[in-house]
């Protein structure tokens, strides 16, 4: 019974994938009231990120399907599974939004399955979702009733207002789901306490819907968002702000994301960092900058749940979170290591992986707008992101293991093993092959949104105006580098001196306790604080905003629920003076107001 | 002397004062008193009030009831028998509430040894 | 007359229903009774659809020449009419399957809930002022003793309370009604829609706003509503699914219905009726985040409910009214299914306060699934009925290119998310449930959750084929606002 659940299930996470294999050209209508129907087709952009769910349910699923089945979230997994197929293959606003709730209170109602779900951070997590997807209703509404019509179609009729009321409604909504500043905080909230697998699946996959709605603005806004205020140096004034706002995330977000101590946090701020990237390019909304955003979704979603698979792994085999509490692991976990190494890589945007390809392009499509300002911003940001990649490989697996559990853990089992396999490989022959991802992924989409397509001489090469490099070059230079550098430490292995535990110290006849945090990186990022600018961004949160909102919103609660605590008598007397106000009033104007 | 309150005019200003003089006395023990009893007594009082307006300006001084008998077999000459049938209605279905309203009270009394409507509004929850 | 296309028997037969009482009593079939009684009128209902699809159904009973009850049968009462008889047939089913207290089963709450079904139809159906009233205070009493019937401290209280603002909201409409008849001569309300415009300006205005305090008092609209959450609070949550899904929805047909037909300018009652829809639903929802007993809570959302369906009748254009019917049906479905749930949980763990319902989604998992499910459905997500009925209201005020009210609609609805999912985490909540819920450890009959899986399985339904209902709504919008067919429908043949 058992088995066969498990196996449903698994199947039911293969869904995305025969979707894409077999859903063609055809469409599908459902007629729902008043003339109105959904309509279903695939497109190539939905085709995209069609393609993300199908290589990373199954990857999800199969650690998830591990154990005793907990049938109530494979219930709703599927349900989480419809509604993105639902929303990615909607035709028109109406199957988007349905798509798009649906994926919403599923994926809240696997949210507080986790033991550690705060009542905030489900309530910020559901609330902030909702408020996206509330925009997103007011926007397409606005966009009914502007065209009389649902479908997702171009704007070019209607006046300047309406089209910036429908422009901006829609892109909050996606700006909150991609976790754009200041309206990211139910995303560290969220990662940090979903289950650890879902925490993937909110990372790889959720937030790229968010993406998929900012790449059907240029669709309904055609010349690249130029064609709603005319342009700006060398790119889309509209998309100038939007561009500035993706900037802005990706910096703070990143300084975030280094002062942090739990490592799901970490990779949560991260999340939104990079999304970050992902924003200002569709900003640029050039062709090589929008072909970046794409890559770098692509890249971003393996990354992602490479990471947070083998995350999820540790902490199932050690309990553990923290950086302070883990350490030593690259021993005992070595398949995690590799992992979290190729991820780190990847996320970092060095080569020889695909992120770097991806950056790549999308600071070419900046240098092509001439908005060297935002460029710059972006160079922090990237650079600055390296320390944190650093902290992930260092904190739970150099150094001395510092927690008993982290001492005796191994390696997690086959089952988060194999996703993370899969998901090393795939990055690796995407950063030898970035021509094919060009040719074969990117490029469709860019010709769907009207953009000319970037084009590859060959799978192995990536070639824009601005110079391009060969991957498998690059790919044979670094891993031959890697191994001669492996082999050599390999030989030298036993003649390196290992240092003993930490606890063999002592300093000034002191020994240090248990809870003395000797660990290497213990406190890292915290210097961070005192560097000036960035110190007063860390410093500061939207908490306290959101907290005040909260309680002024309680305390007019509690205004407005007081009236009703009262005896009949005032009741009666409440609808007496009303009576007597308004004939009163009725009386002086001679008749209706 | 005193046929000039015959004239329908003066006679229904003076049923109009008259009721609403006796709604106004229900209001206000509607919203003054704090016994249960009097509150319903005070509820009573205005419903009354409302009736006695009703019958009293549908018909006109010199109407005879309508009731068809040997003698009369048209509606010439009489009062309205609409209001009068209402009027019976509403009367009846006011005692109802009133009786509920009482059976109510007392059980209530019963209960918590109090009839005051003020103790009514400290919900417990 | 063919004798089942009557719309008097929506009336009679729950009516003789409840006063043979005493023999159903010896020969042990009320349960049978107040299940098959409403059951009957359902299918007698849903069978007249397609008669009053040609025309509506007029039945005069008459007194003497004169004098007459009239019953006004269009497609709107009809729905309503359906609408009513289903919601009590699914509490009656609950209260016979589920195991029920005592003081639900019995002759008392089998006459009770009968009259008030006659109440909401005679409502509903009725053509005349005067058996307004009288079907008013039917609905009235019964609902007063209903709420007092558990005969313990709070359901009495919960009875004073709504007894006294019950009569004072009656002896408005009954002011109403008199200054009606005396200005006009007329109780039937075609004949005095049509006259109602050669009353002087003032005493217009005094008559409409002494029936909108009154009725406004019963519909639970906004300054006149504060008693509804001590009602609910007080009353058993079987009983306050009835008031919620029945009663309300009647009031706020005839307040409609009233200001249809008398105030001949649309304008002037739009801007009434959507003022106090949208102070009702903003100041409700508001009010409701603070809230810590489920009942309370339940109550205060129906009451944002009932705001958001009066802005949406309230605007008078034939899109949002329909919309607004069907918001009708799937609020009726929706508050069914979470005060059900509330009764279940209630015996469950003997309170419905916050703090103890802590993790009681392990004691009774379904029960905490179907309130995830009515959550959702009042919140309008989608697939659920609530999301279809929300955006076709939306929608007519998009069409009509009004935004303010959808702006309204959609914050309140994030306010409404704001407490529902508090208390679903809370359902959800790790810890060990309270003490008290393991006193009693007898799960409930699985027959007792049938009724609220049907209901459940209906909201999706209508969610994912909201078609089905299409043209009952539209037609029941049209008849609704059609003044001029109504007044011709009906003194045609009244003349």
């Amino acid at each position: 019974m058992n088995l066969i659940l498990k196996l449903l299930f698994l199947a039911v996470s293969l869904t995305p994938a025969l979707t894409l294999l077999t859903w063609g050209d055809g469409t599908l209508a459902w007629p729902l009231f008043g003339g109105f129907e959904l309509l279903f087709e695939l497109g190539p952009l939905s085709a995209f990120f069609l393609l993300l769910l199908a290589l990373g349910t199954p990857l999800v699923a199969l650690p998830m399907a591990r154990g005793t089945p907990d049938r109530a979230a494979y219930g709703l997994f599927a349900l989480l599974l419809l509604g993105m197929q639902m929303l990615l293959l909607a035709g028109d606003f109406l199957g988007l939004f349905i798509g798009w709730e649906v994926m919403t209170w599923s994926s809240y109602l696997l949210l507080i399955r986790s033991t550690r779900t705060t009542l905030e951070g489900a309530q910020t997590y559901i609330l902030f979702n909702l408020a996206s997807a509330f925009l997103l209703l007011a926007g397409m509404l606005v966009f009914y009733s502007l065209t009389g019509d649902f479908r997702i179609a171009p704007l070019t009729e209607a006046s300047a207002a309406g089209r910036w009321a429908v422009f901006i409604l829609l892109g909050l909504a996606f700006l909150i789901k991609v976790g754009a500043l200041p309206l990211h905080r139910w995303i560290p909230l969220g990662y940090d306490q979903a289950p650890d697998l879902f925490s993937a699946v909110l990372a790889g996959l959720i937030s790229k819907m968010g993406l998929y709605g900012l790449l059907l603005l240029p669709t309904l806004f055609p010349d690249a968002l130029a064609g709603l205020s005319g342009r700006l140096l060398n790119g889309p004034a509209a998309g100038y702000g939007l561009a500035w706002i993706g900037a802005i995330t990706a910096v703070v977000a990143t300084f975030k994301a280094i002062s942090q101590q739990d490592i799901k946090r970490l990779l949560a701020y991260s999340s939104i960092a990079q999304l970050g990237y992902v924003v200002t390019a569709i900003g640029v909304g050039s062709s090589l900058a929008v072909g970046g955003a794409i890559f770098q979704t692509l890249v971003h979603t393996l990354v992602k749940l490479l990471l947070f698979i083998t995350f999820a792994g540790i902490v199932l085999q050690t309990g553990q979170r923290r950086f302070n509490d883990l350490g030593h692991l690259i021993d005992r976990m070595p398949m995690a290591f590799f992992a979290v190494l190729i991820g780190i890589i990847g996320l970092a945007g060095m080569p020889p992986l695909p992120g770097f390809a991806a950056k790549y392009l999308m600071f070419v499509g900046l240098i092509d707008a001439r908005w060297l300002l935002l460029l710059a911003a972006m160079m922090l940001s990237s650079t600055a992101a390296f320390i944190y990649c650093y902290r992930l490989i260092y904190g739970p697996f150099l150094g001395h293991a510092n927690s008993p559990e982290a001492r005796t853990a191994t390696e997690a089992p086959w089952s988060y093993l194999v996703p993370q396999v899969v998901l090393m490989g795939l990055l690796v022959l995407l950063g030898i092959f970035p021509g094919f991802a060009i040719e074969v992924i990117v490029d469709p989409v860019l010709m769907t949104l009207g953009l000319t397509p970037i084009g590859a001489p060959s799978w192995g090469e990536l070639a824009t105006p601005y110079g391009g490099y060969d991957g498998v070059v690059l790919m044979t230079v670094f891993g031959g580098a890697f191994v001669i550098v492996t082999a050599l430490f390999w030989l030298a292995r036993g003649q390196m001196r290992r240092a003993g535990s930490p606890y063999d110290l002592s300093f000034a006849g002191e020994v240090p306790t248990a809870d003395t945090p000797l660990h290497y990186g213990a406190g890292m990022g915290r210097e961070l604080r005192r560097i000036p600018l960035i110190g007063w961004i860390l410093a500061h949160t939207t908490a306290g905003v959101q907290a005040g909102l909260t309680r002024q919103t309680l305390a007019a609660a509690g205004l407005l629920g007081g009236l009703y605590r009262r005896d009949p008598q005032t009741w009666t007397l409440l609808a007496v003076l009303v009576l007597v106000v308004a004939s009163t009033l009725l009386a002086l104007n001679g008749g209706w107001f | 002397m005193l046929e000039f309150l015959d004239s329908p005019s003066v006679l229904h200003g003076l049923h109009t004062i008259g009721s609403l003089t006796l709604f106004a006395v229900g209001l206000y023990g509607l919203l003054g008193k704090r016994h249960l009893l009097k509150v319903f007594i005070s509820l009573a009082l205005m419903e009354l009030a409302v009736y006695l307006l009703f019958i009293a300006l549908a018909t006109t001084p010199g109407e005879t009831a309508p009731i068809l008998s040997d003698g009369l077999t048209a509606f010439v000459g009489m009062a309205d028998p609409v209001p009068q049938a209402l009027t019976l209605t509403a009367i009846v279905i006011g005692m109802a509430v009133l009786a509920l309203g009482v059976s109510l009270a007392i059980r209530y009394h019963r209960l918590s040894a109090s009839a005051d409507i003020r103790t009514l509004a400290d919900a417990k929850d | 007359m063919e004798f089942s296309a009557s719309p008097v028997w929506f009336i009679a037969l729950p009516l003789l229903a409840a006063f043979s009482a005493p023999l159903w009593t010896r020969w042990h079939l009320l349960d049978h009774l107040l299940f098959g009684v409403p059951l009957v009128l359902l299918i007698l209902a849903l069978g007249l659809f397609p008669t009053v699809h040609e025309a509506p159904l007029l039945e005069t009973i008459v007194i003497a020449p004169p004098l007459g009850i009239h019953l006004h049968l269009d497609s709107a009462s009809l729905l309503l009419v359906t609408l009513f008889c289903f919601a009590v047939t699914l509490v009656a089913a609950f209260l016979w399957l589920g195991a029920t207290d005592s003081h639900l089963r019995g002759r008392r709450p089998f006459v009770l809930i009968l009259l008030l079904l006659v109440g909401g139809n005679g409502l509903v159906l009725t053509g005349d002022l005067f058996n307004l009233y009288v079907f008013l205070e039917i609905a009235g009493v019964s609902a007063y003793v209903l709420s007092a019937l558990r005969d313990d401290r709070p359901a009495l209280e919960a009875g004073l309370k709504y007894l006294i603002i019950g009569s004072v909201a009656a002896l408005f409409f009954l002011l109403a009604v008199v200054l009606v008849y005396l200005q006009t001569g007329q109780l039937n309300l075609a004949a005095v829609a049509r006259e109602f415009a050669a009353i002087p300006p003032a005493m217009q205005g005094l008559i409409a706003l002494l029936m909108l305090i009154g009725l406004g008092i019963k519909s639970e609209l906004f300054p006149f509503n504060f008693w509804v959450p001590d009602v609910y609070r007080g009353s058993d949550p079987a009983v306050t699914a009835l008031f919620s899904g029945l009663l309300v929805k009647a009031f706020l047909f005839v307040l409609v219905h009233l200001a249809v037909l008398i105030w001949a300018d649309p304008a002037v009652a739009r801007v009434w009726l959507m003022t106090l829809g949208a102070l009702t639903l903003i100041v409700a929802e508001l009010a409701a985040l603070r809230q810590d007993d489920m009942r309370r809570m339940l109550a205060y959302s129906s009451l944002g409910q009932i705001g958001l369906i009066m802005l949406a009748l309230g605007f008078f254009s034939e899109t949002t009214t329909a919309g607004a019917f069907f918001h009708m049906i799937n609020h009726t479905l929706v508050k069914l299914l979470l005060f059900l749930v509330a009764a279940l949980l209630l015996r469950r763990c003997l309170s419905l306060r916050l703090e103890d319902l802590a993790g009681a989604a392990r004691v009774s998992p379904l029960a905490a699934g179907l309130f995830v499910v009515g959550a959702l459905g009042v919140l309008g997500l989608p697939p659920f009925g609530g999301f279809m009925s929300k955006l076709w209201m939306l929608q007519g005020f998009a069409e009509a290119q009004r935004i303010w009210p959808i702006a309204l609609i959609l914050f309140a609805a994030l306010i409404e998310a704001g407490y529902y999912f508090r208390w679903i985490r809370v359902l959800y909540a790790p810890v060990a449930p309270a003490a008290s819920a393991d006193t009693k450890t007898t799960p409930e009959p699985w027959a007792a959750y049938a009724p609220l899986l049907l209901i459940a399985g209906l909201m999706l339904l209508l969610g994912v084929a909201p078609f089905l209902l299409e043209t009952s709504v539209v037609e029941a919008a049209h008849a609704l606002l059609d003044r001029d067919l109504t007044l011709q429908s009906v003194l045609g043949v009244a003349q």
